[in-house]
């Protein structure tokens, strides 16, 4: 029951800081949208209930050691066998947008905490994280699966309506 | 040509007209003494020049197509090839064949050889044209032949291989330009420059070897830049300069035997008793020298598959392939070399020389072309790269002939002691 | 401070080399030190077991480099099964400065996606065989190229162990390469990572100074065990490169198109044996065959003094 308990918290908490940061939770229906390829992409709907249930509780599976459960990976429990949570377990609250921002790159490669060093961004710990999963248990891993491309994404991919118009000459062996 | 001079006529080759003394005028000279009429008259009775004819009416659109299109349009434009035909041939055939100017003037000029004195201008006008015909093929080539000037004046980029054959080739072409000046100079009664060139001539010859030992090997030393393109049995960091150079000895005096062969059969007219009566002597002498060339090369090529230990590599497919183009390109021609010496036959050598050639053209070739790339696949040339080729070859053939009616080449100046 | 970099060193020993005439070749000798990299130079450490083939990277690249549009939509899959000449797969073009390629590879679950583009080597190949001196090895990493002294030689092409730099052939009046120059001017200058580094979704890539990238690459071996094949590749190969690969065990990198037979000299080592002669032969032959001349012609001489006599 506790557990029930702390993700409420933890989502009153995510919806307070999330608008800013990435994560708009809408902690009443308990379903997010995540807009970390906003222009591009829409936001993907994230159904958190659902995923909770798929992992059986098991929050670790995706917030490592920072929901309270104990963390999975051999090496994180080197450090973090008993960490309790933290004030910020949601995506955002560790994975910054722009990792390679002067300030991060600072922070990340200054940091002594050697499996920090190469911390994901936002949308690579999205990717990372859900895309082996869903691939494994055949759910939806095509972009287009989640994703739906908006008028900016397809002029950045050059598809839909900005798509190439087809040539007539192959003459496309690269080599020549 | 030949039907005038049945008839008894003479080319000039004297200052002044036979009898009078009125001095032929430059027109003339540039006729051989012939009447405009019958000028063109042996023009057009010679069937080479309608093959000439031909390749122009093809070749020149081409040409011009490549520089209006762009080097896309004449090539494949590959990415994994980026030197063909151009190169392929022009620049790492043409060059070694030409490697005749450099030797005869050393013999003859250095060494004090003065039984090789009647085949030296020919090996001096081989050498010219060769490299006069390899920038003119570097200029088909380059993506913007108008910066050629820029690695000697404008960008320098000196520690790259090509930084060297530029400006050796450049330095080069200019001696061999002094080296023919007397030949012109007598064709065109000046005194002054062939003095010149005279006191200078040992400087020039040690500037001939000198720059031809570097940029003959230089042309090797480029594919040092690939070692992971060019198949190793053809590629050794070690010794790629010196297969270039060393080669380049016999792939320049063979083409020195074809040429003559060629001048004694074609332009026989044109020929002195200097020149026929002694080429068969010469050519058992470039026989020797070439064979000591080949021989020389052959040991060094094993050495370098020795150095490197690659002799499993024999065994593949590519192996067999490198075995053929040394049986053919040096075994064969040694043997031959070897037998026309025995028997002092210049025949037997003319023939081993025609191999030899072809044995450079294949090692180059391979080198440049088929070899390299050999992981990845085999590039045939467009076809309008093979016509540019044929029509700068073809040019390179006319100017060639032209130069040997006119320069006194094949035959002594009259009036004056060469 | 003023700094002294490769090129203008080599610049600084262009006036001694001027000196040594047309024939231009005693500077070689400035070649021949090794350069072992800048030491605060940034790379770009690329995670292939991260890479799900989406070619956003590529997209980046189209966008931040102006380049053309390309033939096919940059999220159509299809042109993984696309192949050049000799059944290779897709290589980068003057159109394209990077490039996805999918590998299935037998007795592995999943294919294998590998992006590449320019590897910005420590001693490029490129650099060293150009006789214009276009390239330049910046102290942020990048290989850079200025296309307003390019004679179109294609030397750099031929030289590039890893086939990357590519020509403009369509061009009649003005043929430049084309090729990565890991965003240099929009971006690296300023402390940014390529577009395509930024771009990715999935993580691929870890923006760095090189000496980071290394011990991390080596951290992500070691912390996975089992995971990842031991080469890091680019850290040693062809001397280093700026930027290095990480592939799965199970996936080994020639079998991902990667040549792991160039060794780990610099491609301008195997050269040196060659320069390593010019100024021996510029400086003996004239003494060597000026005396060739003398003993050969030693008779004529004593011939003719006598004669004077």
């Amino acid at each position: 029951m506790g557990m029930k308990k702390k993700k409420l918290i933890g989502f009153a908490l995510m919806a307070a800081l999330a608008s800013p940061l990435g994560l708009v939770g809408v902690a009443t229906s308990e379903v997010l949208e995540l807009d970390s390829l906003k222009n591009l992409y829409g936001g993907v709907s994230f159904d958190h209930d659902m995923h909770i249930e798929m992992v059986s509780d098991n929050c670790s599976k995706c917030h490592h050691h920072t929901a309270g459960t104990e963390a999975e990976g051999p090496l994180c429990i080197t450090c973090h066998a008993n960490s309790p949570e933290t004030d910020d377990p949601t995506c955002s609250g560790c994975h910054e947008r722009d990792v390679f921002s002067a300030e991060n790159m600072k922070k990340s490669w200054g940091t002594d905490l050697l499996h920090h060093r190469s911390k994901p961004s936002l949308k690579a710990a999205f990717h990372q994280n859900c895309l082996i999963c869903h691939i494994d248990n055949d759910a939806p891993s095509g972009c287009s699966d989640c994703h739906t491309m908006t008028e900016v994404g397809e002029k950045f991919y050059d598809t839909g309506k900005h798509a190439p118009v087809p040539k007539a000459d192959a003459h496309g062996h690269g080599g020549h | 040509m030949k039907t005038f001079a049945k008839q008894g006529f003479e080319p000039v080759d004297t200052l002044q007209k036979p009898g009078v003394a009125v001095p032929w005028t430059f027109a003339e000279k540039m006729l051989l003494g012939l009447s405009p009429g019958d000028y063109v008259k042996q023009l057009v009775r010679n069937p080479l020049n309608w093959f000439f004819a031909l390749v122009y009416i093809i070749g020149v659109p081409v040409l011009l197509g490549r520089f209006y299109y762009g080097l896309g349009w004449a090539t494949h434009g590959s990415y994994d090839y980026p030197w063909g035909l151009f190169l392929g041939w022009g620049l790492f055939c043409m060059v070694p064949l030409s490697a005749s100017g450099f030797m005869l003037g050393t013999t003859v000029e250095l060494f004090g050889r003065k039984d090789f004195k009647p085949l030296e201008r020919l090996g001096l006008l081989n050498g010219l044209l060769g490299y006069l015909f390899a920038v003119v093929f570097l200029q088909v080539d380059l993506g913007q032949p108008w910066r050629l000037i820029y690695p000697m004046f404008v960008s320098l980029g000196p520690a790259a291989v090509l930084f060297l054959v530029a400006w050796h080739v450049a330095t080069y072409l200019s001696v061999q330009v002094a080296e023919l000046v007397p030949a012109a100079s007598e064709l065109m009664g000046w005194k002054a420059p062939k003095k010149m060139v005279k006191s200078i001539v040992l400087g020039l010859t040690v500037a001939g070897i000198i720059l031809s030992t570097l940029h003959q090997g230089a042309l090797g030393a480029l594919f040092t830049y690939a070692p992971g393109k060019v198949h190793p049995l053809w590629f050794s960091a070690q010794f790629q300069w010196f297969h270039f150079f060393c080669s380049s000895i016999f792939a320049g005096l063979s083409m020195l035997i074809v040429v003559s062969t060629l001048a004694k059969r074609f332009l026989g007219w044109r020929c002195d008793a200097n020149f026929t009566d002694n080429l068969d002597r010469i050519t058992l002498g470039l026989a020797k020298g070439c064979a000591l060339a080949l021989i020389t090369y052959l040991i060094i090529k094993m050495t370098a598959i020795a150095h490197d230990n690659e002799w499993g590599l024999l065994f593949t497919g590519w192996g067999q392939y490198y075995i053929f183009e040394i049986c053919f390109g040096v075994v064969l021609p040694l043997m031959l070399y070897a037998k026309a010496l025995r028997q002092k036959s210049a025949r037997i050598a003319r023939f081993a020389a025609i191999i030899a050639v072809l044995g450079i053209l294949l090692n180059r070739l391979n080198t440049a072309l088929i070899v390299f790339n050999y992981k990845l696949y085999q590039e045939i040339p467009h076809w309008r790269e093979v016509v540019i080729v044929i029509l700068v070859y073809s040019t390179y053939v006319i100017v060639y002939r032209a130069c040997l009616c006119r320069l006194p080449i094949l035959y002594t100046w009259k009036g004056e002691s060469r | 401070m003023k700094k002294v970099n490769r090129r203008s060193f080599l610049k600084g020993g262009l006036v001694t080399g001027a000196a040594a005439l047309a024939v231009g070749s005693a500077k070689k000798a400035n070649a021949s030190g090794s350069f072992g990299g800048y030491p605060d130079s940034m790379g770009v450490l690329v995670d292939m077991t991260k890479c799900i083939g989406c070619r956003t990277c590529e997209a980046a690249c189209n966008k931040e480099q102006n380049l053309p549009k390309p033939d096919k939509p940059f999220d159509d899959k299809s042109v993984f099964e696309e192949h050049r000449h000799g059944g290779l797969p897709r290589r980068t073009t003057e159109k394209a400065y990077t490039v996805v390629n999918r590998y299935e590879i037998k007795g592995r679950e999943h294919p294998l996606f590998r992006k590449f583009q320019c590897n910005h080597c420590q001693e490029p190949a490129c650099l060293t065989s150009c006789f214009v001196n276009a390239y330049t090895k910046t102290p942020e990493g990048a290989v850079i190229y200025d296309e307003t002294v390019c004679v179109g030689c294609r030397t750099c092409m031929v030289a590039c162990p890893f086939y990357v730099p590519a020509y403009t052939f369509s061009s009649a009046i003005n043929p430049v390469v084309k090729k990565c120059i890991m965003c240099y001017d929009t971006r690296l200058k300023f402390g940014r990572p390529p577009a395509c580094v930024e771009a990715c979704p999935s993580g691929v890539m870890v923006f760095g100074k090189r000496t980071d990238l290394i011990s991390l690459a080596h951290k992500r071996i070691e912390d996975h065990p089992g995971e990842y094949n031991h080469h890091v590749y680019g850290e040693k190969d062809v001397g280093g490169t700026s930027w290095m690969y990480l592939t799965s065990e199970d996936a080994p990198f020639d079998e991902i198109g990667f040549d792991t037979h160039l060794g780990t000299e610099p491609i301008i080592n195997y050269v040196k044996e060659f320069l390593a002669i010019v100024p021996m032969v510029l400086t003996i032959w004239p003494a060597l065959f000026t005396g060739f001349h003398l003993l050969a012609t030693r008779k004529d001489t004593i011939k003719n003094d006598e004669g004077e006599k």
